[in-house]
């Protein structure tokens, strides 16, 4: 392990979230992380950081950098993303039906079920008026 | 992202390199819904070049098998790596489309008179 810790400053924009996943691959390069460790993270990142552009700030019309933070620990990745969009925990969503067939499938929903599957722990608080999510999962031997 | 694409026995064989993401798959729907406009309605999308789907993605390919069908059309997926198919298996999509191990397999399934 090379660099333990990133913080990153996401604009809340498509360049932003496209800078933010190139941020990630850099951090995994540097800690020679293999691909298989990173693309969850890669997947979580994207789904979250669209939710909150795309929803959150939005509908308010904006909002300050989205922080992502980092950290690779004993064997475990961690991200962390704190936003000041509106409040919304991912962990309170309704699972989407993943049986229907296709013309009937919702698109809602599906990104932060991947989330919550994709991650080892998912934890969400509301803390100083921000969203603050951290996603862990352990890396692969 | 790169949209490679091949025509072989009257089958459109779509390609896309790297990550399908919120960033990328809206340039993947809008050639994937040009081909349908234009009248294909045989197509395979090679995934073997794919890193990783986010939902971003797989909501354009659950759009486009939506428009393919009552088109008439066929769509087949082939060559997912591991990342891809776990998202996949993950979101229940994999009950939704036919999917193949390599372009070969897509093609012989499509092949033939439509």
């Amino acid at each position: 392990m090379v660099e333990a810790r990133r913080t990153l400053l996401v604009a809340g924009s498509p360049e932003g979230i496209r800078r933010a996943a190139g941020d990630l691959d850099a951090f995994a390069a540097v800690n020679r992380l293999p691909a298989a460790a990173v693309w969850p993270f890669q997947v979580v990142l994207d789904e979250m950081l669209s939710n909150i552009v795309h929803h959150g700030y939005e509908e308010q019309g904006g909002g300050s950098p989205i922080e992502v933070q980092l950290e690779l620990g004993e064997g475990v990745l961690q991200l962390t993303i704190v936003d000041d969009a509106a409040p919304f925990d991912p962990l309170g969503a309704a699972a989407p039906d993943t049986t229907r067939p296709a013309e009937q499938r919702p698109v809602g929903g599906l990104g932060i079920f991947l989330v919550r599957k994709l991650m080892d722990d998912v934890e969400y608080e509301r803390r100083d008026g921000r969203n603050r999510l951290v996603c862990r999962k352990r890396l692969p031997a | 992202m790169e949209i490679r694409e091949d025509r072989k026995d009257g089958v459109l064989v779509v390609a896309p390199v790297g990550r399908i993401d919120s960033n990328t798959s809206g340039e993947l729907e809008r050639r994937l819904l040009q081909h349908l406009a234009g009248g294909e309605t045989r197509l395979i999308i090679d995934l073997q070049g794919v890193e990783y789907i986010s939902s971003a993605g797989l909501r354009v390919l659950l759009l486009v098998t939506n428009r393919v069908r009552p088109l008439g059309g066929r769509l087949v997926l082939c060559a997912m790596g591991q990342s891809v198919r776990e998202v996949f298996e993950l979101a229940g999509f994999t009950t939704i489309f036919a999917i193949v191990g390599s372009r070969d397999l897509a093609l012989a399934r499509l092949a033939g008179p439509a």
